[in-house]
């Protein structure tokens, strides 16, 4: 999008800080989630660093993997530091994966929110139950994991439609239609 | 004038007052009771006056509504006040209610276990996210004196170990954690010791598992199971749960029983942790 005055560069500047400032709002807000009631719940944040990482540059969608990763840690009573490096690699691959291959649409994110939380749900598995040679470790996968990772494919619709309603109203445009290129050729 | 005194009409006039004055002479007389005219117009017009009666009634608290809105609203606004002060003062009553209760429990474990010092009641701020063991998260940490490996413990019998220390957070691991193994031993008899460990389909309804006890244990329904206190890890003698069930594993060489914690696990809101007791193992040993 071609920036003309210093008014609209304003403009953009608010707008994404406030789109930042709801990211983090929304961040927060499924960190608390997390961390109440004692019910079985969907790892709501790894939607939710996807979302983020599909829109923006890498560096930014590293920095917020790392930090849903660490709330993830914190919430899930894991070694800390280890979801951080795991959303942190997930946020980059689809930070690129969105940027030079894939458009962000619902049926795309979805498949991939699958994919990644699935990926997250068994290794927390493989490593926090499943190596330590528990008994009856399986049903933790039946009951636990997989039941987890079913909560939270369902969650990211409801974070894909959040996000993508900030998004609408705060994140700038990439390319314009055919009938804003000819409104602002009139215009000129 | 004079005619009209004259006439028939103002006699039939006078006759009617005399009429009536001596129906009134004769209600009087009725000491009390209506007379039947009387009745037969209260009994037709009962339902109409009850009908209009209400209706009236209506009205009149609509408009007396209307015309004291204001002083109705103040007294309404003055009744919330009210009501949230009284409310607040419920809560404040509450909190300290259910702080006596917990500082008199207190005060019956120390008068029971004199050896034991021990961390204010504190608070479970939430239990660990999709964790099948139930650990949980508690509003004490490093600043308040509690150190990594202390027993957990309510009123009603042991809960866990903390096993992560922040400043002002500690992680506790629960009796339900296969990871967490406590030698235990009957209260009544004083014998069929065994190790108390979690695992993952007793965790799942709350549960416990009593392992490694003798095959020709005497162990009953009910029995309740205390700290043998020979780890340094836990302070002897301390109630941990009631034997549920017992029977033989499947290698035969060993029996185990399900036991079912004192404290309820699953739903806690405060504990506390025992700092130190009489046969501490100490960091460095």
């Amino acid at each position: 999008m071609r920036l003309k005055t210093t008014r609209e560069h304003r403009i953009l500047y608010i707008k994404t800080a406030i789109r930042w400032i709801l990211y983090y709002i929304v961040i927060f807000a499924v960190f608390i989630t997390m961390t109440s009631g004692t019910w079985r719940k969907p790892v709501m944040l790894v939607p939710v660093a996807l979302c983020i990482a599909v829109n923006n540059n890498q560096y930014a969608s590293a920095f917020t993997g790392a930090v849903c990763g660490f709330l993830i840690d914190i919430s899930c009573g894991k070694l800390f530091g280890y979801n951080a490096v795991l959303l942190t690699i997930f946020c980059i691959v689809i930070s690129l994966l969105f940027e030079f291959y894939l458009r962000y649409r619902f049926v795309s994110f979805l498949a991939i929110s699958a994919v990644i939380s699935y990926i997250q749900c068994l290794l927390d598995y493989k490593f926090y139950y499943e190596i330590w040679n528990y008994e009856n470790a399986e049903h933790i996968f039946t009951e636990y994991t997989l039941k987890v990772w079913a909560y939270t494919v369902i969650s990211s619709v409801f974070v894909y439609l959040l996000f993508k309603m900030i998004n609408h109203f705060l994140m700038p445009k990439t390319h314009l239609t055919i009938e804003e290129t000819i409104k602002s050729g009139e215009q000129r | 004038m004079h005619d009209f005194f004259k006439s028939t009409r103002f006699k039939i006039l006078l006759a009617f007052i005399a009429f009536l004055v001596g129906i009134m002479v004769y209600s009087v007389t009725k000491g009390g009771y209506s007379i039947s005219g009387e009745s037969f117009i209260n009994t037709i017009s009962k339902p109409f006056r009850t009908v209009s009666n209400s209706i009236g009634m209506k009205v009149e608290t609509s408009l007396d509504k209307l015309s004291k809105a204001e002083e109705i609203y103040d007294e309404n606004q003055s009744l919330k006040k009210q009501v949230t002060d009284l409310s607040e003062q419920l809560d404040e009553y509450e909190a300290l209610k259910s702080e006596c209760e917990e500082l008199r429990k207190l005060v019956g474990i120390k008068e029971a276990h004199p050896d034991y010092s021990t961390s204010r009641f504190c608070k479970v701020i939430g239990y660990t996210a999709n964790d099948p063991f139930k650990s949980f998260t508690i509003n004490v940490g490093s600043a308040d004196g509690i150190e990594p490996y202390l027993p957990v413990a309510t009123a009603e019998g042991l809960v866990g170990i903390t096993i992560e220390v922040s400043e002002h957070l500690s992680t506790v691991r629960t009796i339900l954690s296969p990871d967490l193994s406590i030698a235990v031993k009957c209260s009544s008899s004083g014998d069929n010791s065994g190790i108390i460990e979690g695992s993952v389909m007793s965790a799942e309804n709350g549960m416990t598992k009593l392992v490694h006890l003798r095959t020709d244990n005497t162990l009953k329904k009910n029995d309740l199971m205390i700290t043998d206190g020979t780890s340094g890890l836990f302070p002897k003698g301390y109630s941990v749960g009631k034997v549920k069930n017992v029977d033989m594993d499947s290698n035969g060489l060993a029996a185990y029983a399900d036991i079912e914690p004192c404290a309820d696990i699953t739903n806690l809101t405060s504990v506390f942790v025992i700092t130190d007791f009489t046969g501490k193992r100490e960091a460095s040993e």
